[in-house]
């Protein structure tokens, strides 16, 4: 109702729904939003991770730890006080076989919060090859950290940890950023080096780069990923979805897709992280908004952002760069710096420089739909 | 009973809205009108505001000629870099820490230590580097203090100064604890370029400036991070420079390269080689050697065999010496060109009578003839005992340039970084005018270096009457029709 009582087309100007056109199919747009800062009970509005694990949202913030009860609405924390190894988390994953929540930690290495107690591990004692930590991923038994200096692989069964490196694989620079796993698949986001991908069952490296090899430059959009200096990915239905703070990209293993603020809906080209729900649907974290694309056949778009002087914000529904629609969608995220995010069934969660959404997608669509007076 | 009540709350809403102490006058000497204008701006937004502030916008990136652009023939789908990059977060509202501050704090990373770099893959060969650095930005820290230290609280500025270990990626680690532990308002740092690219991912985390002196690597630079700035000319300006009098001026057809095998020597040469392939000379023979060797004649004689026109040399000032000396012993008297390392006493040392005429890249002109420029010598001498060298004169600027940023924007890194960020003047650095360009990189004027009777002579372009290379000032290829764009 909200939507069809505050929608304000602004189609015009392309005469998309010429009155002899058939109707315009369209995104689903969120429009049902809650808000959680420090004013309720988290430890931090800066919030750099964020992973739903079914009721329980973790919440990694710049200065502790925090876990949301979606059924109370009631949130708990830890900080160093606590046994928090260190304050700044950044990655956080959780372990389907045991429940543990395994933390990245920027700069105090990699933590697992089992039973109510943290274990801890560092360069200086165990096999993780440097202590700032931008994400963490689970495999199977593993538990894989991108780091600053390399990825380190540990296996939770026999304790074994591997180092990667440029030494062992193709890392023409070492400096992760992000790492992802699914589909016998781990997907390492390496600054300057593009993106990697570990076979699980072949132990081969596959890398891909932009082909221009030009930090200045992209020479032709869809030849290959967008910049080297990626930032995340996701991996989701056989396609690749990276994320730089260059603009994005998607590789579905035949073609290669380039996405810039100057071709498509995407709120900015700096782009803090990614989270892809399906091959057709990512999120992109960026500096000025949360841009979706919600179908990828027809580059069609929702940004999210915030009015910088009251809390309510507009949703933004483009096709390429033309403008679909622009919906009133009361409030919305709490900051337009977009740091990370999840996908929790048909909701979503962001977190941002200066608190957390949650955006409640009840009657949530894939793709685009003949929406008639409301969605 | 509600009168007293609201006498006491607008009492207390006029003591909230006290304008502050008005600034001293050496601060307000600080601070000219565009400096002023952007500090209003940036103390009148909110934490969900982006300040209207004019972003440098440039047509051409890093001044590049159009014949040497990459894939020169096409217009790129997307040219990045040539937009300043906004800080959208909301670190501008973060408020000033209490009265019980004793010290601002300023960063120093920097490789004063001996230690083990990645880079090299064995012992770091730049500590005599990372002392410079240090002492300068040393000497820039006690003169601010003797000036009255940071003028709004009248308490002294802190150096916190830690060694740049390349040992596991320590310099990231290092980052971590300034911002976090040590709670520094900017850092400056490093030399390494390796190191510096990991220092940088965290300060952009982080939230913090940092402000490099010492990498001439290009692509740290190019990364795309608001909180990313670097005051000394680099790699790229310095190659289109060598390139530019190889070429353009000398025509020499046949060159060949020798570099040490590590980042400085592969990034350093990487524009030399572009250049050159581009202007239709590539490079013959590229020949990386492991630093620390005494012996290069098995890569020497490769590059005797290609019957060359002149040798390029990148990698350190031992290096260079050493392999100049054996080249010369075995006959190759071809011009000598290197990067800017080996202008220094260690190369001219081993060297001896062979270093005359060798010609280097340099990033400014310490002939320059600048009251500023004897007086950081003076002082700098006075304090250390020592000659000021590039290190130490580039660190001195750079430290000035963010004390004086903090100075201006009190004790906030996002102000400290927007003061920078949007500085609309050069800074009158001891080392030459600053420019920043719209990725925040010094833009300013760089030089060659030739030994000349015994001692180095430092000659810009228009000295010497290099060609310089058609820079277009707007896009030369339209791509819907192919045609070139006249030159305005």
């Amino acid at each position: 109702m909200k939507l069809a009582s505050t929608a304000i087309l602004t189609v015009a100007a392309a005469g998309m729904l010429a009155a002899a056109g058939p109707p315009e199919k369209l995104p689903y747009v969120y429009t049902h939003w809650k808000q959680f800062t420090v004013a309720d009970g988290l430890p931090n509005d800066h919030i750099f991770a964020v992973k739903v694990d079914g009721p329980r949202v973790w919440i990694g913030t710049e200065n502790g730890l925090a876990m949301l009860d979606k059924r109370t609405g009631k949130i708990k924390t830890w900080t160093e006080k606590d046994g928090l190894p260190w304050r700044v988390v950044t990655g956080i994953a959780v372990h389907p076989k045991t429940g543990d929540v395994w933390l990245a930690l920027f700069g105090g290495g990699l933590a697992r919060l089992s039973g109510g107690r943290f274990d801890h591990w560092h360069q200086l004692n165990s096999g993780l090859v440097n202590d700032v930590v931008y994400a963490v991923a689970i495999e199977n038994d593993n538990v894989w950290a991108a780091t600053t200096a390399g990825a380190s692989r540990y296996n939770t069964v026999t304790g074994e940890w591997t180092i990667f490196t440029e030494k062992n694989s193709p890392m023409e620079e070492i400096w992760n950023y992000g790492v992802n796993y699914a589909d016998g698949k781990v997907h390492l986001a390496v600054w300057g080096s593009g993106i990697l991908e570990y076979d699980i069952a072949t132990g081969h490296w596959k890398e891909y780069l932009d082909p221009d090899k030009e930090m200045e430059i992209d020479l032709y959009r869809d030849d290959g990923i967008v910049h080297v200096i990626t930032t995340g990915v996701s991996y989701i239905d056989g396609a690749m979805w990276v994320s730089t703070y260059f603009g994005a990209s998607r590789y579905d293993g035949r073609h290669w897709r380039g996405y810039y603020n100057q071709d498509s809906g995407v709120p900015s080209d700096f782009m803090n992280n990614i989270k892809a729900r399906s091959g057709n649907e990512a999120w992109f974290c960026t500096d000025k908004g949360l841009g979706a694309i919600m179908d990828f056949p027809t580059n069609t778009w929702v940004a999210y952002t915030r009015d910088p002087k009251k809390n309510t914000g507009i949703a933004v529904v483009s096709r390429d760069k033309q403008v679909l629609e622009t919906v009133d969608t009361g409030l919305s995220v709490p900051h337009n710096f977009i740091i990370s995010a999840d996908v929790d069934g048909n909701d979503v969660w962001i977190g941002t420089s200066k608190g957390l959404a949650w955006g409640i997608g009840t009657d949530y669509y894939p793709g685009l739909r003949e929406r008639g007076g409301a969605q | 009973m509600r009168l007293p009540f609201a006498l006491l709350a607008a009492c207390v809403v006029f003591a909230q809205q006290k304008p502050p102490a008005e600034d001293p006058p050496e601060l307000k000497a600080l601070i000219d009108s565009d400096t002023a204008e952007v500090l209003r701006r940036i103390n009148a937004v909110g934490p969900y505001e982006i300040p209207d502030l004019l972003l440098k916008k440039e047509q051409n990136y890093a001044n590049t000629p159009a014949d040497i652009e990459p894939y020169g023939a096409v217009k790129p789908y997307k040219e990045f870099f040539l937009l300043q990059m906004e800080y959208a977060g909301p670190g501008r509202t973060i408020p000033e820490p209490g009265p019980d501050l004793k010290t601002v704090k300023i960063g120093f990373i920097g490789p004063i230590m001996s230690t083990v770099s990645v880079a090299t893959g064995g012992k770091s060969h730049e500590e005599a580097l990372g002392v410079k650095m240090l002492q300068g930005a040393r000497l820039a820290i006690e003169q601010a203090n003797a000036r009255g230290g940071y003028l709004r609280r009248k308490i002294p500025f802190e150096m916190v100064t830690v060694n740049d270990n390349g040992l596991w990626g320590a310099s990231g680690n290092e980052i971590i604890n300034m911002a976090y532990k040590d709670k520094v308002w900017a850092i400056l740092g490093t030399i390494d370029g390796a190191n510096s690219h990991i220092a940088i991912r965290v300060a952009l985390k982080a939230e913090i400036v940092m402000l490099n002196t010492g990498d001439t690597d290009p692509t740290f630079i190019e990364t795309n991070i608001p909180w990313v700035m670097r005051v000394i000319g680099d790699d790229r300006q310095q190659s289109y420079l060598l390139m530019d009098y190889i070429i353009r001026k000398m025509n020499y057809q046949r060159i060949g390269i020798i570099r040490s095998s590590n980042r400085y020597g592969r990034f350093g040469v990487r524009e030399v080689m572009d250049t050159a392939r581009r202007l239709q000379r590539p490079v013959l023979l590229e020949m990386a050697y492991k630093v620390g060797g005494e012996d290069y004649s098995l890569q020497l004689e490769r590059l005797k065999a290609a019957n060359l026109d002149c040798v390029i040399h990148w990698g350190d000032a031992r290096e260079s010496a050493i392999i100049l000396n054996q080249m010369r012993k075995m006959g190759m008297n071809q011009p000598y060109f290197a990067s800017d390392r080996t202008v220094s006493p260690e190369f001219t040392d081993l060297a001896g009578k062979n270093a005359d005429g060798v010609m280097c890249g340099y990033p400014w002109n310490p002939d320059r003839q600048d009251p500023k420029l004897d007086e950081f010598r003076a002082a700098f001498r006075k304090r250390f005992g020592q000659e000021a060298e590039t290190y130490a004169a580039h660190g001195y600027d750079g430290m000035n340039l963010l004390i004086w940023a903090t100075q201006v924007a009190g004790l906030n890194r996002a102000k400290i970084r927007d003061i920078l960020a949007y500085r609309s003047k050069p800074w009158p650095g001891v080392t030459g005018d600053i420019p920043f360009s719209a990725a925040l990189d010094d833009l300013g004027e760089v030089f060659l270096a030739r030994r000349e009777n015994g001692a180095w002579k430092y000659h810009s372009r228009e000295d010497l009457k290099v060609p310089r290379g058609f820079i277009p000032a707007r896009d030369r290829v339209d791509r819907s029709t192919g045609t070139i764009v006249p030159k305005p």
